[in-house]
């Protein structure tokens, strides 16, 4: 039995059929063929997979519910990036401070921020750390990826103050 | 020495694939015409194989073919020890061992057969502790262990379960310990764990025929895998080609071969076909390899003033059900456990078992943590016994200029400087009175200092190609994987400080495919940045050579009497007299067409000098080649309810000779921390009493999170330039997670008043010994 769900992803409008068992991710992935998020457990735990589902951050491994997937909006790494190919600032960020190593994780952590700040801008220190302890890396430490949160939000906060620097 | 392009920082050369989600690994490549393969495991760790029946299995729905250990002799060792089949035969000795292979049109369907194969098990006695497997002469894990081939430098005790026995014997034992006034004596632990790099294992494997293969790894070592794979079917080395993409993590889990032997061996049987495999991450904890499993003891013995006359100890390590990938961490384990001193009477013999739990493989400073815990207790313990600092009574010890390290090395002045690593710990942790407990907290302080050399085959080697464009821009090509390190960016800087070149001139590798790699033993043992960029800088020596050979026709003089900036041959004594490089790079064309000399394109290689494997009698020679040395503290405080470690500061100081990028070097080091603050205080893998693991995931296996990141990482880094080193550099990878437990434990004790030998330690214990 095959289900039919309609969903936008990155701003273009997919209709696709997909086995019941199928998630979010066996679809952006094998049906689709956007292969930046990843599958590192399959059950929720890593984060890797993470993509912005109607603003939510969710992870698209255990997302089975069609009802849910059909007719949402679903935003990932591909996105990100304007259409020149151009860096969003908070991919920016994470290229600055230092946390891409072997970048497995990276695109679970750029959406899981992503959708944080897209939400709240402010969110506190603690709010971030809460965020960003749902998703894992084994390279970095944390201590990088922290650093990319913390001066995503920065540069943000300092723009819509009206004093960006440069 | 004033550098251009070493010790800066520039943006890393993976960064912008990596945040847009185009770097592609094993997981996300296509390929037309693909099979999928799923895999049977056994519900026992140790059982005779009676009967497998895969009648019904085969006639499943869309699968192609069963495959199964009967009747494959095969018997293949990336390392030395060829005791392992790709699929197991007669028996199965741990409970994640293949001993089927399905391949499907699709993973559902392959999963649906698998569950109709029918095999018949007799469960045999499950041996998972390495000092009773040692022991037991009944229950053999290899009966047949005395007619496996083996490298000379592997000491296998057919009859028994022992794989290995690395001995040293340094000085004389005996002597040694009548010379001390004091001994302490303990008994160590550092259970099996899960290296748990992000990306699970995945292999994609096709047959053109049977006797030509084209393999895509997530492997770091791809030249080994491909030596491997051709050995077990009597092929051409050359007629394996292995691809490496982006790989997403290793830290010595994907080093030497894991599931494609497995894979290769399956997909022979369907020709033709791209049969791909990813390990779920389950199949990963249970399946590929796991680190560490050391049980031991130790035993130090010093004088009263405090100097360290003998050294004694004894390790088991937990091999799993195959000792090929092992035993290099057993012969490491014990020449490193000695620790970073001058100790002239050393016994230790450190010994790999074989148990019925996965294979143990390389896992970030593979040995060096487990000596490491036994070595930097000891000398803790030791100083509160001679009542001295243990600051004071390591700095009394250490290793410097004319001293011998317990393979009997001199150590020079240019290996590294403790003394240096030190004072910056002490410093930083000591400067200020330990905070005295409060109502909520207990406080504590540690340190621990650490030596590793890198141990791999004897031969391991580096080599480099660089040829120009037309333009006078560079391809620069290795085989070293990059893993996440930084590799592919530590060569570029390397290379464009050799070349005198811009980086945005310097194109570097991002893949590794065996056909057109040069050739790289494996990216193991933190030995990358050291004999690539060694092979880098030789390359590039030589490529210059012939831009200047390709000048002196030009020009009309002699080589020697040439210049060159990145940008030009010039005349030494009149610059003004040059010619471009981007006109010599494919040879010299005058107007008119007519060309001279030679296309620029170079190659060179690199390994480590003199390097042997430990002499068979006393386990000493030069077989550490190079060292790297460093020592790291803490400041923590445990909360009294909860029993938790709260890590408020972490330091690490090594000397690392060089730094080629201070962002890459600091990333490298506080990863590795939080690494050892997982193994010291969170990971372990658990088994049930018939074998089977039960946390074989990460919702029951914690990995550190963001919570667990200490309050502050302070690093270090030292340059004592190595005289060999790639501009002085030495190095530094594996290091900042070895000495990570003694210090934490070391740290515990000060706090607590309570001795821990064994890691992990939880809020549980420590709730127990407090309320005591």
């Amino acid at each position: 039995m095959k289900d039919t769900v309609n969903l936008t992803v990155n701003g273009v409008r997919y209709s696709v059929a997909c086995e019941k068992s199928e998630s979010l991710l066996d679809i952006l992935r094998d049906r689709l063929g956007l292969f930046g998020a990843k599958e590192g457990c399959g059950y929720g735990e890593c984060g890797s997979c993470t993509v912005i589902l109607d603003g939510e951050a969710v992870t698209a491994c255990t997302m089975r519910d069609k009802e849910r997937i059909d007719g949402s909006e679903i935003m990932t790494i591909e996105g990100l990036a304007d259409n020149e190919g151009n860096l969003h600032p908070l991919q920016e960020a994470f290229v600055e401070s230092g946390a891409v190593q072997c970048g497995f994780c990276t695109p679970g952590f750029i959406m899981r921020l992503y959708a944080l700040f897209d939400k709240n801008p402010n969110a506190s220190a603690n709010e971030i750390r809460e965020a960003m302890s749902k998703n894992l890396c084994r390279c970095t430490g944390y201590e990088a990826l922290w650093e990319a949160a913390l001066l995503y939000q920065k540069r943000m906060l300092g723009e819509k103050d009206g004093c960006a620097r440069k | 020495m004033a550098f251009d392009y070493i010790g800066k920082d520039f943006t890393r050369t993976d960064a912008y694939a990596k945040v847009t989600g185009t770097a592609r690994f094993i997981a996300d490549l296509s390929f037309p015409g693909t099979l999928h393969a799923q895999v049977l495991r056994p519900p026992h760790a140790h059982a005779r194989i009676r009967s497998i029946t895969t009648t019904k299995a085969e006639e499943s729905k869309g699968v192609r073919r069963v495959v199964t250990g009967l009747g494959c002799d095969i018997l293949f060792g990336a390392c030395g020890l060829l005791d392992q089949s790709p699929l197991a035969r007669e028996k199965v000795r741990h409970a994640g061992e293949p001993v089927a292979v399905v391949i499907a049109d699709s993973i559902n369907n392959a999963r649906k057969a698998l569950k109709k194969i029918e095999v018949e098990y007799e469960p045999l006695k499950v041996l998972l502790d390495p000092v009773e497997s040692a022991l037991n002469r009944d229950v053999l894990i290899h009966e047949r262990l005395g007619n496996y081939k083996h490298l000379s430098s592997y000491y296998p005790e057919p009859g028994t379960n022992v794989f290995h026995h690395y001995r040293l014997r340094k000085g004389d034992i005996h002597k040694g310990f009548k010379e001390a006034d004091v001994t302490v004596k303990a008994d160590f632990e550092m259970p099996l764990s899960a290296h748990s790099a992000l990306e699970p294992h995945g292999v994609v494997c096709r047959w053109q025929g049977k006797e030509k293969v084209e393999i895509w790894s997530s492997s770091q070592g791809p030249f080994l895998l491909q030596g491997v794979i051709a050995d077990m079917f009597g092929l051409p080395h050359a007629n394996v080609r292995v691809h490496v993409p982006y790989v997403g993590g290793a830290f010595g889990g994907k080093s030497d071969v894991t599931i494609e032997p497995m894979i290769a061996y399956a997909a022979r049987f369907v020709p033709g076909h791209a049969v791909r495999y990813i390990c779920s991450r389950k199949e990963v904890m249970t399946s590929t390899v796991l680190g560490r499993g050391m049980k031991g003891s130790a035993t130090l013995g010093a004088t009263k003033e405090g100097r360290f006359t003998a050294f004694r100890a004894e390790l088991y390590f937990a091999g799993g059900a195959f000792g090929d990938t092992v035993t290099n961490i057993v012969t490491v384990a014990g020449h490193n456990s000695v620790g970073p001193y001058a100790i002239d009477n050393c016994r230790v013999d450190a010994f790999g078992v074989y148990t019925n739990s996965p294979p143990v493989g390389a896992y970030r400073g593979y040995g060096h943590p487990e000596g490491c815990l036994m070595s930097e207790r000891l000398v803790d313990m030791m100083a509160r016994k001679l009542n001295m600092s243990p600051l004071e009574l390591r700095r009394k010890n250490f290793l410097c200029e004319g001293k011998t390290n317990s393979l009997g090395e001199t150590i020079r002045d240019h290996n590294g400087n403790l003394f240096k690593c030190l004072d910056h710990v002490e410093r930083e942790i000591f400067s200020n009175p330990k905070p005295a407990e409060d109502d909520r907290y207990l406080y504590g302080r540690g340190v621990a200092s650490m030596m590793k050399s890198p141990k791999g085959a004897t031969n391991a080697g580096s080599c480099c190609q660089i040829k120009f464009c037309e333009d006078g821009s560079v391809h620069l090509n290795l085989g070293g994987v990059d893993m996440g390190q930084g590799a592919q960016q530590a060569m570029r800087q390397i290379a464009a400080e050799a070349l005198k070149m811009p980086l945005e001139k310097i194109s570097v590798y991002s893949e590794i495919d065996t056909q057109h790699s040069p050739w790289e033993w494996q990216t193991v043992a933190s030995m990358f940045t050291w004999r690539g960029g060694n092979a880098v800088i030789k390359t590039a020596y030589k490529a210059i050579e012939i831009l200047k050979k390709n000048a002196s026709m030009v020009l009309q003089a002699d080589v020697e009497t040439l210049g060159y900036n990145g940008e030009f041959i010039f005349l030494k004594t009149d610059p003004d007299v040059k010619v471009a490089v981007r006109e010599l790079v494919r040879g010299y064309m005058y107007k008119g067409g007519l060309t001279v000399g030679e296309v620029a394109e170079a190659s060179a290689s690199d390994r480590l000098p003199r390097y042997v494997e430990p002499d068979p009698r006393f386990g000493m020679g030069n077989a550490g080649g190079t060292w790297t040395f460093g020592c790291q503290g803490c400041a923590l405080k445990i909360e009294k309810k909860t029993g938790k470690v709260i890590i408020d500061k972490f330091v690490s100081s090594f000397d690392v000779g060089r730094v080629i990028s201070p962002q890459m070097i600091r990333g490298q080091i506080v990863g590795g921390v939080v690494m050892g603050i997982g193994q010291t205080l969170k990971e372990k893998i658990d088994f049930s009493g018939d074998g089977k693991i039960t946390n074989a995931n990460w919702k029951k296996y914690r990995l550190p999170t963001i919570k667990d990141m200490p309050g502050k990482q302070v690093v270090i880094c030292v340059e004592t330039p190595e005289a060999r080193g790639p501009f002085g550099a030495r190095c530094i990878a594996e290091h900042p997670m070895v000495a990570v437990s003694p210090t934490i434990l070391n740290a515990i004790y000060d706090a607590t008043g309570r001795e821990f030998f064994k890691t992990p330690v939880t809020p549980e214990e420590l709730l127990g010994v407090m309320d005591k």
